[in-house]
Order: C-alpha cells, then structure tokens, then sequence
C-alpha cells in the first residue's frame, strides 16, 4: 500500500510537469497547426536562467522561501516567454505562408540552435540548484508518508493550469485565442487580431515551459543542457494522448503518462517502461484516434 | 591572362597543400565534445593539444609538428561513425578516443579497415578487444577485472542480498552481468536486476522498489549524473542503504549534483583519480593542465586519453615511421612499461593495457574521493 501510495503521489508529480510542459505544445499546434520541437529547450531554458537568477539575486536568502520562489518564477516565466515570442518572430513567423513542413524543419533547427548554445554558454557538465531551498519535511496522510515538496510540485503545476484553463474559457482575449483556434480567416474578419494572438500563444505556451523548468530544477536540483530533448518528447507524447490542440487533454495526458511510467516501472519492469508507455499511447490511439479528450476537435483549444 | 595567371596561383596553391601537411604528422581524437558526456569530451581535447603543444615544443616528433586532429563523436554511436569517416580521410596516422564502448564499438571497424591504430581511453566494455581487431588497443582497463574487484568488495564487506542495477548502455550492462555472474558463485543473494533510463531526473521509483525489495547493498553501474540524483534521492527519502558505483561515477561532478551530505559514504570501483597519481610525469602533466586551463581534469577518463596520445607518441618514434603495421607491432610487443601518465603501461596480444589498476574509493564528509 505504502509503495503504491508513493509511486502513484511521484508519478503525478512528475506528470504535472510533463502536462505544463505539453500545455505549450498543445497552445501553438491549436492555433498554428505547428509543432514547436524547440519548446523542450525553451523549458531547459527556463531551468539554466532559474538557476541564474537565483544565485545571482540570491532571492531566498533576501525575500524567505515563498516571496522568492514566487519572485524567481515569476522572473523566469517573463523572460522565457520573450524567448517565445522572439522565437516565433526569428523562426515561424518568416515561414507562416509556406508549406508546414518548412516550420517544423526551421523548429528542428532552432532546437538544435538553443540546445547547444546553453551548452556553450553553461557549459557541458550538469549544473546543481543550491541544496535545500525547497522544505525538507514529510507530511503523514493516514500513516502514509508524503514530502512537502512533491506536494508543493503537484499543487504549483495544477494551480498554473487551472489559471490556463480559465484565462482561456472566461476572458475575451483567451475568447479571441479560441476563435483563431477555429478559423484564422474568420476570426480575422471578426476584427481580431490573429498575429497578436499568436505572439500571446507564443509567450504563454514558452512562459509554462519555462517554470516547469524551474520546477524541475528546485525539486530534482540537478539540470544539464541535454534535458530539454527527453521532457520534450515525454511531454510531446502526454499532448498527443490526450489529443493535441486541447488544453485539458494536455493536461490529462500528461498526469496519466507520469502515473502510467511510474506504475510501470514499479510493478512490471523499469527497463520496460518506456515501451510499455509508448505501447498504451498506440493502444489509445488505436481506440480514439483523436487522442483522450480529442472529440472536442471542433473547438480546439 | 588574368584569369590564367589567377588558374596557376590557385593550382599552385593546391599542390603546396599536400607538402604542407607532410611536415607534420597527425594524430586524431574522436571525443564527445557535445551530447551528454561533453564534460569528459572537453577534458579530453585540451588534455591531447597541451600534450601536442609540449611534444612540439621540444622539436616535435621525427623533426615534425604534431596536429592534434580533433572530431566530435557527440557520445552516441552515428556521430562517431560519421566523424571517423571523415577523421580517416583526413589523413591521421592514428586515433585516440573514445570514451563510452558502445561508441567506440561503433567506430572501430571503420579505423581498422582503414588501417589507422585506434586507442580508446575509457571504453572499458570486454568484447571491444575480442574480436581479434589487429590495430585496437586501449589504456582504460576491462570491465570483466572491474567486476572482479567489485564482486570481491561486495562480498568483502558481508552484504547478503545485494541489488545491482545498470542503464542498458554497453558498457553499464556489461559490468553489471560480469559481477552478477561471479557474484551467482558466492553464498550471497542478488535480490534486483534492472536497468534505469539514463537522462531522466526521478528514481524514486527506482528506489521505492529497492527498498521493498529487501536489498542490503546498491551496485550501480552507470554513470555520475544518475548516481549522484539517486543519493540525492535516497536520503531525501531516508532510504538508507549504501550504494557502491562503478567507475563511470567517478566524476567530482558526482557531489556537486548529490549534495556532500548524501554522497558521504558513497563506495567506488575505479583507476586511480588524477590526484592520486603517483609518478612524477602526471604531477607534472597536472601541474601544467592546471596551470594553462585553470583547473585539474574532471576525472581520470580524460588523462587516460592523454596516455592513449603519449602512447601513440612513442610508438611512433621508437618505429620511426608512421606505417600502421610498425605502430601496431610496437605497441603489441617492443612497448613495455612504458611510464604513463597513469602508470607503467604495456599491451597484451589483443590491445588491452596489462596490469592492475583498480582501487576501491570512498567518499568522505568534505566530498573528497579519499582512496582506501
């Protein structure tokens, strides 16, 4: 009980980054029908500034444990999200009226571009987050034990989400994003904006990236330029299987694939694990093709 | 008649060229510059061109500059296949690296066709010299010796049920079914046989699982990054059981990823590290590293591809040419004990460096690899 407890509590925790991770995956193909292969390094991204603006300002030590985490992610979320937009502009934006295939070459480039230039601006070896920021201590829920900091990793990943799904649902701009969603054209004749939707898709999607990053860096400690590629393909898979272009399938998708890994390798085999992940996904796609929640395909987003 | 005039200054140009690069004698080095083992990669290339830049400095190397020829295998098994084509048609007269065996297995049919003597610096995987290649040697040791000494550690220390647990590259996988087999003859029990995914950064489940298993003691064989998360880990779960790695964690970068509290205590197979060198060439060698790039090389990997360098060095000027069968046939039989940077250094008849090199390490309170 106590084993199942604690893999399925590290398999959601993990899988809360894996869905804020495919949330930007999911954002920019809802909109731009593109997928952004360079968004795992825009997370990694996230991660070496993380760290950078930590050190540098040494926020926990000044503002205490809350105000600083908040400030540093609030910092990363920012800057990440410029890196977005820039990306869009330098990258996609010049390729907007070619064929799609040319997008994603130019997004397999820019990953390319990011990964190795945190390589060489960080170097090679992996870079450690300060020791003990996040609290060390163990809750017990009915005699099962449970640390602080998964919990805090769990419920900052679902608190960034909801505030995703709502900006989207309730206000007029997440409206406006929608209807570009559905028909670029329309939505354009309607008088919105389309470009400007798309820069917002391109800071928020980046922007959630980037403080699961940060996250990632906290709670593990331990981040390398080479990170981007394995979270991105996780997170990728977690879009996919809840149906790409829909933002609470990104969610989901991304919370069952950590719980479905972390089963995995706890009860049938570790070595297995991605095979066995990667056999569900077809399996899941085979049934519903559109992915888990992907019915929704009309209202995209 | 510009235009010819133009015509023959480039053709001239272009017959020069080879002239030119017959005054100096090339050595390649495959090395992961980039990809998840840059760090070693890196180490690696500034390790070879100080010790280029020393063998120039004293008059080169038969009346000829030494240009150190570098590729980057990027550690994975297609870049290096790639830059050993294109290291070969570069016309080097020998190849160090590299530093995983699965990428040095990936590249060392290609030296051997084209005749280029190869020798790997930390590609400790048995097989690599068992399949009878003529110009491949190596100045790492073999995997089975590893777990020979890891096998007699584990049971050394009386541990009863023991876990072992690799990441399914070449070499991991390797040294963990050499101990697995010799520790099979011994009255002890192997609760755990897995493999981890390396790159990733959660192995709670990993140890949640050992935990439940029972196991006494860890073997790990995979690499540094992965170990030092595990000890990280580990204690933040108050697992307590003691973990011993093999030689691929030995790396200070182990500590800095685990934190001194979750790495004191921590047990390593491994050559000696750079420090604990004994002779007066490496406290030399170091004292230079050290002094041009700021700071001693990460882990002993690297100074083996600088022996590999020195090697190929001395093969050369003891053969007086620089043709593949007189470099070979010296280093399978004229060399012995040459004084390495590492240590006496001889080959066997199939490429392996003869002799024994392993220690046991343990990791103290200040994060220091203290020998034992």
């Amino acid at each position: 009980m106590e084993q199942f407890f604690q893999q399925l509590t590290n398999g959601l925790a993990i899988g809360g980054i894996y869905a804020l991770i495919a949330l930007g995956y999911t954002l920019v193909y809802g909109v731009l029908k593109l997928i952004n292969f360079a968004h795992g390094d825009l997370f990694t991204i996230g991660a070496f500034l993380g760290l950078s603006l930590l050190t540098a300002f040494s926020l926990t030590d000044k503002l205490g444990f809350v105000l600083g985490v908040s400030a540093l992610l609030l910092m990363v979320v920012c800057l990440v999200g410029l890196v977005g937009i820039l990306l869009d502009q330098a990258a996609y934006k010049p390729l907007r009226s070619s064929h799609r295939l040319s997008a994603v070459v130019s997004a397999l480039g820019m990953s390319i571009v990011f990964s190795n230039a945190i390589m060489l601006i960080f170097g090679a070896s992996p870079e450690v987050y300060p020791h003990g920021i996040l609290p060390s201590q163990v809750l017990h829920i009915m005699g099962l034990p449970f640390p602080v900091k998964r919990l805090l990793l769990l419920v900052t990943s679902l608190v960034l989400m909801v505030a995703l799904y709502t900006f989207i649902q309730k206000t007029t701009i997440g409206a406006a994003i929608r209807a570009a969603a559905i028909d670029q054209d329309a939505a354009r004749l309607m008088g919105i904006n389309v470009n400007r939707v798309i820069m917002l898709i391109f800071f928020i999607g980046p922007a959630l990236g980037g403080a699961a990053g940060v996250m990632v860096g906290l709670y593990y400690g331990q981040i390398k330029w080479t990170m981007g590629w394995l979270y991105g393909l996780k997170a990728f898979t977690a879009a996919i299987l809840g149906g790409i272009g829909n933002i609470p399938g990104a969610m989901v998708g991304g919370l069952l694939l950590g719980v479905i890994e972390s089963l995995c390798s706890a009860y049938i085999s570790m070595a297995w694990k991605d095979a066995i992940t990667f056999v569900v996904l077809i399996l899941i796609l085979i049934v519903r093709p559109t992915g888990l929640l992907g019915e929704r395909v009309a209202e995209k987003i | 008649m510009k235009k010819i005039l133009f015509l023959i200054a480039a053709l001239s140009v272009i017959a020069a060229g080879p002239a030119l690069a017959a005054d100096s004698i090339k050595i390649g080095l495959t090395a992961p510059i980039t990809g998840s083992w840059a760090a070693e990669g890196q180490d690696m290339k500034q390790i070879c061109e100080l010790l280029a830049d020393q063998v120039n400095a004293e008059g080169g190397l038969l009346g000829k500059q030494v240009v150190v020829e570098v590729a980057d295998d990027g550690g994975n098994e297609q870049t290096a296949a790639l830059a050993a084509q294109r290291l070969v048609t570069k016309g080097i007269v020998a190849v160090v690296g590299t530093y995983g065996s699965s990428v040095t297995e990936a590249s060392q049919g290609i030296y051997n066709a084209a005749k280029i003597p190869q020798i790997a610096n930390g590609s400790t995987a048995v097989r690599l010299t068992e399949k009878g290649l003529k110009y491949f040697f190596r100045t790492c040791p073999r995997d089975d010796e590893q777990g020979r000494v890891a096998a007699k550690t584990l049971t050394g220390q009386g541990y009863k049920k023991i876990a072992i647990l690799h990441d399914n590259t070449t070499y991991s996988k390797g040294l963990a079914e050499e101990t697995k087999a010799l520790l099979e003859k011994e009255p002890v029990e192997i609760v755990f046989f897995d493999a981890l995914t390396p790159g990733e950064q959660d192995y709670t489940t990993i140890l949640t699982t050992l935990k439940t298993k029972g196991a006494e003691v860890v073997f790990f064989t995979g690499y540094y990054p992965e170990a030092g998360l595990m000890l990280r880990q580990k204690m933040e779960m108050g697992f307590g059981v003691p973990f011993i790695g093999g030689d691929a964690t030995n790396n200070p970068d182990l500590v800095k990823i685990a934190g001194k509290e979750a790495a004191e205590g921590f047990y390593f197979v491994s050559p000696p590290v750079p420090q604990d060198l004994p002779s007066k060439e490496a406290k030399d060698f170091l004292a230079a590293y050290t002094a041009k790039y700021g700071a001693a090389p990460g882990s002993i990997w690297a100074v083996l591809s600088g022996d590999g360098f020195r090697v190929m060095v001395e093969a050369i000027k003891q053969a007086k040419s620089t043709d593949p069968d007189r470099i070979a046939g010296y280093l399978h039989d004229g060399m012995t004990d040459f004084v390495g940077l590492t240590g006496a250094i001889s080959f066997n008849e199939k490429g392996d460096r003869v002799g024994d090199v392993y220690r046991i390490y343990k990791v103290d309170a200040q994060g220091e690899f203290i020998l034992q």
